[in-house]
């Protein structure tokens, strides 16, 4: 049985992504972000969000796409799973769109250089348009910080 | 029937009356004489009883029950209280606060009450049981008015002699009966308006029934007091005619001769008392006065009791988490407070300043009723120490008295739930190690009882918390023996320490000096635990001792760990804060005055060598380095007794900063222990001093 739910889209290097809206709590415009030392590339440090600390990370620099300086457009989208609220910078966040567990297929090997585990399908919708859905709780998993975090040290 | 919501309730109400029952049981046991005590716990009891009875908990209520005639009995000086009824009562009260633990754990309350409840009847037995009710309420029936008056109104002999005294003195003594109109719907606060009256005037000697049930609207509309007035009789019928709503108020006077009535009236109840006690007078009374007659044991309350009675506060309780988001939504708003002083003082409109200084005001005001919410007195910890120690003591064979100061200090709630364990695990150790069995003490010529404080005390931002014995103290050769031999301390360093410094053995893991091992403490775990709770609790725990004359536990705790007072700092665009508590000093380091010493910088302070650390070397700072500069702002930190010179830019200066986590994606980071939100908005990370000092 096919199943009918909602995403949130949003570009990062011109490809289009999508997160469930469940998952995803607000999204900011860009704010100052305080730098944490002793973390990976990635994190980009803390953002003041109404009075909650709240790590961000940069997506791209995750998925080892070239980083690029925030714009007008840049969006950072607060995510909650595994028990963690982390907040996405991504170049930009404009759309909510209705899809079906039918039109998301298995996502090739790699996606727009993205390796396969970080995503958890690819949907087609409109007039060709290939949306990139995202594995979340691969994307926060900390095992990979905690190896990054060996290897700085 | 949907009982849940109507569970925690209860669990709360019972932990409360259990804990008061607890409390007056002690009170009780060192004055024995005290019946205002007694109330209190029949009061508490029936309360327990009729709470668990409703509640469907039937072994709680019926062993409250049975409490609760023990204590009828001895509050109509029926009983006299003794060490087996203490000792049956309070293990009563264990027994009790069993179930309602079970009732908590999701359990059905219920537990073998039998044999308690089979010695409380024997306890009731024990004794002659002649109901005290029916036998005044048979002297009653029949007799004048104003013997009628005597037989509720039984004057003991303190209360006789301060009247007879009064009137030698001159002042006129009287006896008032008042009753209500029938349809007075608030009758309580009528005969609240009378004792009013009456106490601006005078002096209560007595009331029927006591003025507590008057208040509670517990009698029927009718009520008597012996009275010293201060005022003619005549102005003293006058002010209470003038209170609305009363049927009649009949001023007596009373002189010398009534009163010897009174007291002849007294004696003569008391010998028809004993005879009807003999005669096993049965308790059925239908006589007229059986009514007044029902609540004797309230009159013999001394009117002087409700003043002693403690005041219910009236609180409500919050769930701590949303204390949490209070806090949140309350540093926003601190923040735009900020952001609106700016603007306003851009715009310079004078309405607007005023406005925005106004808020300011009222949101400092804010500030601090917030802070203060979650403040929690530490006597909810304390509370449950004097029984600890009574069982203790008696356990051991000691004889021990519990003195607490300063209960009413206030700790953070968070801190109060922590401190608990580490604080009975010092007591115990006191109890068990500190204070010797009454022997020892007469040995050592000290008074039988052994003392021990438990106190606590606010010092800037610090709450101390000292427990202090008058025991033996700590045996320094033997620690030093032990650790040398578990290998916590190697022979040669083993004599370079200072007394302190042993003494801090006892903190380190695996320690254990008790000769043998007692069930109360000294099972070798323990002290190092208690050290590790308090420095997670961002505290202190040292002890210091005289050997022979004792030794003093000392915690220092933070006032909260919500709020900190912090130094910031810069680091060309980066501020960082350094909690205030491990900075010694901050001064201006000169670049010449830092010297290499084996590849480490160190810096000569006070004629010390220090080691010399770049807060922007540890933090990888990207835009800060004192490399080039002549002169360097630093700061002097301390951890334990070592201390460090940390370099930074810029002290910016002293703040109160709100404690914020990094979350839970971002762990291990070392140096930055948490972050918190500046007044411009910003983030700023929270540096750890300790984890800078290697």
């Amino acid at each position: 049985m096919a199943e009918d739910f909602k995403v949130i889209v949003f570009t990062l290097a011109h490809e289009e992504y999508g997160i469930e809206v469940d998952k995803v709590r607000t999204i900011e415009r860009m704010t100052p972000v305080t730098r944490v030392p002793k973390t990976p590339v990635f994190v980009k440090g803390v953002i003041n969000l109404r009075g909650v600390v709240v790590p961000v990370i940069d997506l791209r620099s995750r998925f080892g796409l070239p980083e690029s300086e925030p714009t007008e457009n840049s969006r950072i989208i607060i995510v909650a799973a595994n028990e963690l609220e982390v907040g996405f910078i991504v170049d930009s966040a404009n759309d909510v769109i209705d899809l079906n567990t039918d039109m998301v297929e298995n996502p090739p090997e790699v996606v727009g250089g993205i390796k396969a585990k970080y995503l958890s399908g690819v949907a087609k919708f409109g007039e060709n348009r290939l949306l990139i859905l995202l594995n979340l709780s691969e994307v926060l998993n900390r095992s990979e910080i905690i190896q990054l975090e060996q290897f700085g040290a | 029937m949907e009982m849940n919501q109507y569970l925690s309730i209860f669990i709360d109400e019972a932990n409360e009356h259990l804990q008061s029952l607890n409390e007056n049981m002690l009170r009780l046991e060192q004055q024995p004489e005290d019946i205002s005590i007694v109330q209190i716990i029949f009061r508490s009891a029936h309360t327990l009883k009729g709470m668990s009875a409703s509640m469907g908990f039937e072994d709680l209520a019926s062993l409250t029950h049975e409490m609760e005639n023990v204590l009828d009995l001895v509050r109509n000086d029926k009983l006299k209280m003794n060490g087996h009824i203490f000792d049956t009562l309070f293990k009563c009260l264990d027994s009790l606060e069993g179930m309602v633990q079970d009732v908590v754990g999701g359990g059905t309350g219920s537990a073998d009450v039998k044999e308690l409840v089979s010695q409380l009847k024997q306890i009731v037995k024990g004794e002659p049981a002649a109901p005290a009710s029916a036998g005044q309420a048979a002297i009653a029936s029949g007799s004048s008015e104003l013997a009628m008056v005597a037989t509720h109104l039984l004057l003991d002999q303190y209360q006789l002699s301060v009247l007879r005294q009064s009137i030698e003195n001159g002042s006129p003594a009287f006896h008032i009966e008042v009753t209500i109109r029938e349809d007075c719907l608030l009758k309580g606060v009528r005969a609240y308006m009378v004792f009013d009256a009456l106490e601006r005037n005078g002096e209560l000697v007595k009331s029927h029934p006591s003025v507590q049930d008057i208040e509670q609207e517990q009698f029927g509309h009718q009520f008597s007091v012996y009275y010293i007035s201060r005022i003619p009789q005549q102005e003293l019928q006058d002010t209470l005619d003038k209170i609305s709503e009363l049927e009649s108020v009949s001023v007596v006077p009373l002189d010398l001769e009534s009163l010897s009535e009174l007291d002849e009236s007294r004696s003569a109840e008391q010998q028809m008392q004993e005879a009807a006690q003999q005669a096993a007078a049965t308790a059925t009374a239908t006589s007229p006065a059986a009514a007044a007659a029902d609540k004797p044991a309230s009159s013999e309350a001394p009117a002087r009791a409700p003043a002693a009675a403690p005041v219910a506060n009236k609180t409500i309780r919050v769930d701590i988490e949303r204390l949490d988001s209070l806090m949140n939504l309350f540093s926003e708003l601190l923040i735009d407070r900020v952001r609106l002083e700016q603007l306003a003082s851009e715009v310079r409109r004078n309405d607007l300043t005023e406005t925005v200084e106004h808020m300011a005001r009222v949101s400092s005001d804010l500030q601090n009723i917030v802070l203060k919410l979650r403040m929690v007195p530490v006597d909810s910890v304390f509370n449950r120490f004097p029984r600890m120690v009574r069982d203790l003591a008696k356990s051991l064979g000691k004889k021990l008295d519990l003195v607490i100061t300063g209960a009413e200090t206030e700790l953070d709630r968070t801190v109060i739930d922590e401190i608990g364990d580490p604080l009975v695990h010092l007591i115990r150790n006191s109890v068990d190690h500190g204070v010797e069995t009454i022997e020892g003490r007469r040995e050592a010529g000290k008074p039988e009882t052994g003392v021990v404080n438990l106190r606590a005390f606010h010092s800037g931002n610090h709450v101390f918390i000292e427990i202090e014995d008058d025991g033996r103290g700590i045996n320094q050769p033997k620690v030093l023996d032990i650790a040398v031999k578990k290998g916590i301390v190697s022979p040669d360093e083993a004599k370079k320490l200072s007394d302190d410094e042993i003494n801090m053995l006892l903190f380190a893991p695996g320690f254990s000096t008790a000769d043998k091992i007692s069930d109360i403490s000294g099972r070798g775990v323990g002290l190092d635990v208690v050290r590790s709770k308090i420095e997670s609790l961002g505290g202190v725990v040292s002890v210091t001792s005289k050997a022979g004359q004792g030794s003093k536990w000392s915690i220092q705790l933070p006032l909260t760990l919500s709020i900190i007072t912090a130094m910031l700092v810069k680091l060309g665009s980066e501020k960082f804060a350094i909690p205030l508590s491990s900075i010694v000093e901050t001064g201006i380091v000169q670049r010449s005055a830092i010297r290499d010493l084996h590849g480490a910088k160190v810096i000569e302070y006070r004629k010390s060598i220090i080691p010399v650390l770049s807060l922007a070397a540890v933090l990888d700072s990207p835009d800060y380095s004192e490399e080039n500069e002549q002169e360097t702002e630093m700061l002097v930190i301390r951890k334990g007794e070592k201390l460090a010179a940390v370099l930074v830019d810029e002290l910016i200066g002293q703040s109160e900063i709100v404690l914020k986590t990094l979350g839970k994606y971002l762990t291990n980071l070392d140096v930055i222990s948490g972050a918190t939100i500046l007044g411009d908005g910003q983030v700023a990370l929270i540096v750890d001093p300790n984890a800078l000092i290697k």
